[in-house]
């Protein structure tokens, strides 16, 4: 059962019913920009940071219109880059 | 990456030496003609719907709509249409696209899946036959399909399960816009888009985004409803097209303006000269067209080398 979630995870960008393959997130560019994006796990979306947009997945399908792309705003990008987020960041 | 380059290189051969029948016209650049589409053109096919004229902010959303609507019964209204014939005009696409195993291939404007579905059988099917075809080829073959509306693009999801294509394996379903596609630079062997780049509101974004994301030896290939010129045969066509489509798009799709619209834009979009034209313009070589049933449609095909 653990080993079978573990594969999923792997293969799979977010798992479940919103998530998209690895392989496909990792082909994927933003619209605008042309540079890689980045999965946030916490809104289920594909960011880019390039431009500061995100992009949401809608039943495992990525919704890579340029008007459908979120602004985000800045404390929001760095709420969501959890890995290297500096905990004495202040506003 | 040898194997990559004999394949581009098969390719080219096969490009040059592929036998043409009496319809195919390939472009030759005509040092008298002008050679930049007016811009006069490129604004009136944004600003047309059809035969109305709208903002050209407006013009996406109004397709949109128009492919909302249509999206459940687009395939059965696509056979009563042609008459069936819509399936043999693909599988001429797919014969001139060449897809080979291992291929990374973008289909834009494909949201049911029809042109998809073709790529992935002709691979599958060429497997079978060739029992050298190494399994990591067929594993990595990629077709991605892009379409600006999500209706469009869930039938397509629901019809490729129906077929038993395992999910997110190597089909992959992309909402996105023919203008600003979502892939890199030179990643693609194949691109096509079927009765998809009438619809488009800045056509030369959609050519020259296509050109972006091939590969070197990468082909390009259109089929689009053209304009007819036989004599007689397009009087009566004329007539099919006006009296007969809408209302048929009323009867089966309850939804007679939105064909109206598909019959309009037909005559509004370039002829197969100047498409070509167009296609040359984003970079394309060895651009080629070739009519079928009259130039009811056509096939715009090129290179880029």
């Amino acid at each position: 059962m653990r080993r079978t979630a573990a594969l999923l995870l792997r293969h799979s960008v977010g798992g479940g019913a919103g998530g998209i393959p690895q392989a496909l997130a990792d082909a994927l560019v933003c619209p605008l920009s042309k540079k890689p994006l980045r999965y946030c796990e916490s809104s289920g979306s594909l960011v880019s940071d390039a431009v500061g947009v995100s992009f949401p997945i809608v039943d495992g399908i990525p919704c890579l219109v340029p008007k459908d792309g979120k602004l985000l705003d800045h404390d929001q990008e760095k709420a969501e880059d959890g890995s290297t987020k500096d905990s004495s960041y202040n506003q | 990456m040898a194997l990559r380059s004999a394949s581009t290189r098969l390719r080219l051969l096969l490009a040059s030496s592929s036998s043409r029948s009496r319809s195919t016209r390939r472009l030759l650049p005509d040092p008298a003609a002008p050679t930049h589409t007016d811009m006069a053109f490129l604004h009136s096919h944004a600003t047309s719907f059809g035969y109305k004229q709208v903002p050209e902010e407006e013009k996406s959303k109004l397709v949109g709509n128009v492919f909302t609507s249509v999206a459940s019964t687009y395939d059965l209204m696509n056979d009563l249409m042609s008459v069936g014939l819509h399936r043999l005009w693909k599988d001429r696409l797919i014969s001139k696209l060449n897809p080979f195993p291992g291929m990374k291939h973008l289909d834009v404007a494909g949201g049911t899946g029809d042109v998809a579905f073709r790529v992935m059988e002709r691979i599958n099917s060429m497997n079978h036959r060739t029992m050298q075809a190494a399994l990591a080829d067929i594993e990595e073959t990629k077709i991605y399909v892009c379409d600006i509306n999500p209706n469009m693009l869930n039938v397509g999801k629901k019809r490729a399960s129906e077929r038993g294509y395992k999910e997110g394996h190597c089909l992959s379903w992309i909402e996105g816009d023919a203008e600003a596609l979502s892939f890199e630079d030179g990643s693609m062997d194949g691109y096509t888009i079927a009765f998809g780049i009438r619809n488009v509101t800045h056509i030369e974004k959609a050519l020259s985004e296509a050109y972006r994301v091939l590969k070197r030896g990468g082909r390009f290939l259109c089929l689009e409803l053209s304009h007819v010129d036989v004599p007689l045969f397009k009087e009566i066509y004329d007539v099919y097209s006006f009296s007969v489509i809408p209302a048929m798009g009323e009867l089966v799709a309850g939804d007679r303006q939105s064909y109206q619209y598909l019959v309009e834009s037909i005559r509004r979009f370039p002829n197969q000269e100047k498409f070509g034209q167009m296609i040359q313009e984003a970079g394309f070589e060895r651009v080629q067209y070739e009519n079928l049933v009259g130039g009811v449609v056509a096939i715009h095909s090129g290179l880029k080398l």
